[in-house]
């Protein structure tokens, strides 16, 4: 038999292990899915912005800056790279929400067990703390070397202490962010009965999301000496975290401006209680929370409930609808992923916009012409939208319970993908029609918008068109097999490709705008290339076999011998 | 009414199911029984078209099934061993959808739905989401989905597990009901009681094979034994039970 300590140490490592994986969810995954390769993509998605920002330091050249403007130079780059970092941070805790405190799950299955709670808290903690670890690794691994050098003031003293102040810091804002959500969703647990805080939690996390991706995008840049010292600017500064800890930064790498020690103030406050209040939270859950999660079950069955169920069409594509349409609704995870899609398509969409020009055209008085901005912004969350809740599709919600879909499968394969189109276009396509409809029609010629909207209607038809090629599926039925996407290069391709073409693309839609001929080219020419793929589609479709298993494509045919 | 012909299914060369061939008649309950792992679970699997047989033929009403399987999963209703369903579904909600996948005319539906929730004790939680259903609950859910459009062929796998006493006693009723009214019913359970109080038939299963296929009284009669269990015992179980008891006693307490 082991002595207690060794008993607890080895409870520990056990506990440490299986948590270490399920702080993303794997159940989703194809039994042939390789979690490594998944993990990988991420990891690889945040090396390369590393790549890209650690590669700017080498082209930067700011020794040959004047002062004022290097100065300028390494401010705005320090401040990018923690508020980088920070929005990083913010999306894993996101996306890991509930995957630091005890669930339903544990309490069930290591509550018989000899297992205290204190080791549960331990392991947990751990988990989540090295995974966020090397999450900040990932995104600082070729920028963490290259900036600090940059950075640093005279000598090797000088470029040991920035890379100490890089670190720490980087690790500092992950840590304030991480610790305050944290202490957030603690005290609602506390305060809360279970089934109101689990559906507080659901809202709250759509709520830290938006805020993360909102603050990044829409936070001022305002970091020249000037404007750090102004106190209408400070005042602003005294809300934005990754200014804190700009000023944090600073201060530890030895060069403070005056402008900056309020604010590192701020950060060494933060710091100061977030990290106690944060360990706090968690203390009370493991130790009171505990037993209320098997009291109290996390949905309470109503007695007055309301049960919709209207008719979208024929008996068929009503079910796959209104199962699509719930899942979407009812599911925090698929929820997440679509807001993630909107939320970055949102983002990209207000970048395109340029707000103050937005608003000095919301401001006149008369109606004017669809804008270049409009048009481009609308067209990005458009292909977002279908983008995001396609890869939600794919996601499956229930895998054990898809065996009903398979047991009353008394329609032809065709005709339930046929409902999976439609469920794309009715909670995709035909929200951001309709959002953009209602923010341009009360500012901008109706003709225009008119024209626009039928544009980006047929867009939404055709992003369809190709987010379904191959797709043989049931919305969030099948298993999901990490790497086939290739998101790493999805991304980048997206990103260095599409965007410009989008721009371009609505330029040439300006023009067309205003003149008929060109206008009826354009939307002929859409509408013609969305009809070919549809019919592309269904000819595919009438040979194809519903799929609820993914998995690899095989590279070697194998002669299956040993087989059936 | 179902009949399958030497039906092998092999995983990954590993045979499952071995040469099966027995039938499921109408107006009959058939018992299917087979110790754990014994192929009962990928028999139902490939009696619904779940899964796919290396060789063999099942046929419906003489027709191989494979030759029309959306027609053939018109007239069967089944229950599977484990209850997954949408949890994210209210218990309405769910029985809904699968009378509209069913294409259940919506009127009927609806009134098939209401009572089947109301005759299972279910009415008043029907809006309740199904993740907070207890375990019986989930099974009357699935026992209404399987009823719900009247099937032919009710294929019932473990039906009885999770139901508390009262629904138990319903559904052993339902079941001679149901073949006495010209369904074909197949049924796997590890309760031997019930199986020998309401199977006109039995068929049992051992290591993928049939070791036995015929009514109760004949085969007690066969083999001079008086009950279900002995029978069982003797053709299905290798092990000498009581033995392994005392090892696994003895085995914790060294």
């Amino acid at each position: 038999m082991l002595d207690r300590r060794e008993s607890v140490r080895l409870q520990l490592r056990v506990l440490y292990r299986q948590f270490l994986v399920r702080v993303i969810d794997f159940e989703a995954l194809s039994v042939q899915a390789d979690v490594i390769k998944l993990l990988g993509q991420f990891a690889a998605i945040l090396a390369m912005i590393s790549i890209i920002q650690g590669g700017t330091a080498l082209l930067a050249n700011v020794d040959r800056m004047p002062d004022v403007a290097r100065v300028a130079a390494c401010w705005t780059m320090e401040h990018r790279l923690i508020a980088t970092t920070m929005l990083a941070v913010g999306l894993f805790v996101v996306l890991s929400w509930d995957a630091t405190f005890p669930s339903r799950r544990d309490v069930m299955v290591l509550a018989p067990l000899p297992v205290r709670a204190r080791t549960l808290f331990l392991a947990k903690v751990a988990a989540s703390g090295t995974v966020l670890g090397l999450c900040i690794l990932a995104l600082n691994v070729v920028s963490g070397i290259t900036w600090p050098l940059v950075f640093a003031h005279g000598g090797l003293v000088g470029i040991v202490r920035s890379f100490a102040a890089y670190w720490c810091t980087i690790f500092a804002s992950g840590a304030f962010l991480f610790c305050s959500v944290l202490i957030v969703q603690g005290f609602a647990a506390q305060l809360l009965p279970r089934r109101y805080f689990l559906r507080l939690s659901a809202f709250l996390q759509l709520a830290a999301f938006c805020l993360f991706l909102g603050v990044y995008f829409l936070q001022p840049g305002l970091v020249t000496q000037a404007a750090i010292t102004n106190p209408e600017n400070q005042r602003v500064f005294a809300w934005l975290p990754s200014y804190w800890f700009l000023a944090f930064f600073n201060q530890l790498n030895g060069s403070a401006h005056p402008g900056f020690a309020l604010l590192a103030r701020r950060a060494w406050i933060s710091l100061a209680l977030s990290l106690p209040g944060a360990a706090s939270a968690l203390l009370l859950c493991y130790f009171r929370t505990m037993r209320k999660i098997v009291e109290e079950p996390d949905i309470m069955p109503q007695a007055n409930g309301w049960h919709w169920s209207p008719s979208l069409g024929s008996a068929l594509q009503t079910a796959m609808l209104l199962f699509s349409f719930r899942s979407l609704v009812r599911s925090r995870q698929h929820r997440v992923v679509v807001a993630f899609y909107l939320g970055v398509g949102f983002a990209v969409a207000l970048s395109c916009l340029n707000i103050p020009a937005a608003q000095q055209d919301l401001a006149r008085p008369s109606l004017h012409p669809a804008s270049l901005r409009f048009l481009i912004s609308t067209i990005v969350m458009m292909s977002f939208a279908v983008v995001g809740v396609r890869v939600a599709f794919s996601l499956p919600v229930s895998l054990p319970a898809n065996w009903i879909l398979r047991v009353t499968q008394v329609h032809p394969s065709q005709d339930y993908i046929a409902t999976t189109r439609r469920s794309l276009l009715v909670l995709a396509v035909a929200p951001i029609l309709i959002g953009s409809a209602a923010f341009s029609l009360p500012f901008q010629l109706w003709r225009q918008v008119a024209g626009h909207l039928a544009v980006l209607g047929l867009l939404g038809v055709l992003f369809t068109e190709l987010s379904l090629l191959r797709f043989h599926k049931i919305p969030f039925t099948c298993s999901f097999l990490p790497g086939k996407a290739n998101v790493q290069f999805a991304f980048w391709a997206y990103l260095l490709l599409l965007i410009p073409l989008t721009e371009k693309s609505a330029r040439s839609e300006q023009q067309a705008l205003a003149d008929p001929l060109r206008y009826t080219l354009v939307l002929g020419a859409l509408g013609v290339v969305s009809f070919l793929l549809l019919v592309w589609n269904r000819l595919q479709a009438n040979s194809a076999v519903l799929s609820f298993e993914e998995l690899p494509s095989v590279d070697i045919m194998g002669l299956g011998l040993g087989k059936d | 009414m179902l009949e399958l012909r030497n039906v092998s299914k092999r995983f990954s060369g590993i045979p499952a199911v071995d040469s099966v061939s027995f039938s499921a008649r109408a107006g009959e309950v058939t018992g299917y029984l087979g110790p754990n792992g014994s192929g009962k679970s990928t028999t139902m699997n490939l009696i619904t078209g779940l899964i796919g047989m290396t060789s063999g033929q099942i046929l419906f009403q003489g027709q191989l099934i494979q030759q029309d399987l959306i027609a053939y999963k018109r007239h069967t209703g089944y229950v599977p061993e484990e209850p997954h369903l949408y949890t994210h579904l209210s218990g309405a909600e769910y029985l809904t959808m699968v009378a509209q996948l069913r294409n259940l005319p919506v009127k009927l539906g609806a009134q098939r739905i209401d009572g089947l929730l109301q005759l299972f004790s279910l009415h008043d939680d029907r809006h309740a989401s199904i993740s907070g259903y207890s375990k019986g609950m989930r099974q009357k859910v699935l026992l209404a989905a399987a009823l719900m459009h009247n099937p032919d062929l009710l294929l019932l796998d473990e039906p009885f597990s999770g139901l508390d006493v009262g629904a138990a006693l319903i559904l052993r009723s339902l079941i001679q009901e149901l073949a006495g009214r010209g369904k074909a019913v197949l049924f796997s359970s590890h309760e031997l009681e019930t199986v020998e109080r309401i199977s006109s038939r039995i068929v049992i299963l051992h290591r993928g094979q049939i070791v036995a296929d015929d009514s109760i009284e004949h085969l007690r009669t066969l083999m001079s034994l008086p009950t279900l269990e002995e029978i069982f015992s003797q053709l299905a179980v290798e092990q000498d039970t009581v033995s392994i008891a005392r090892q696994i006693a003895d085995l914790i307490h060294a």
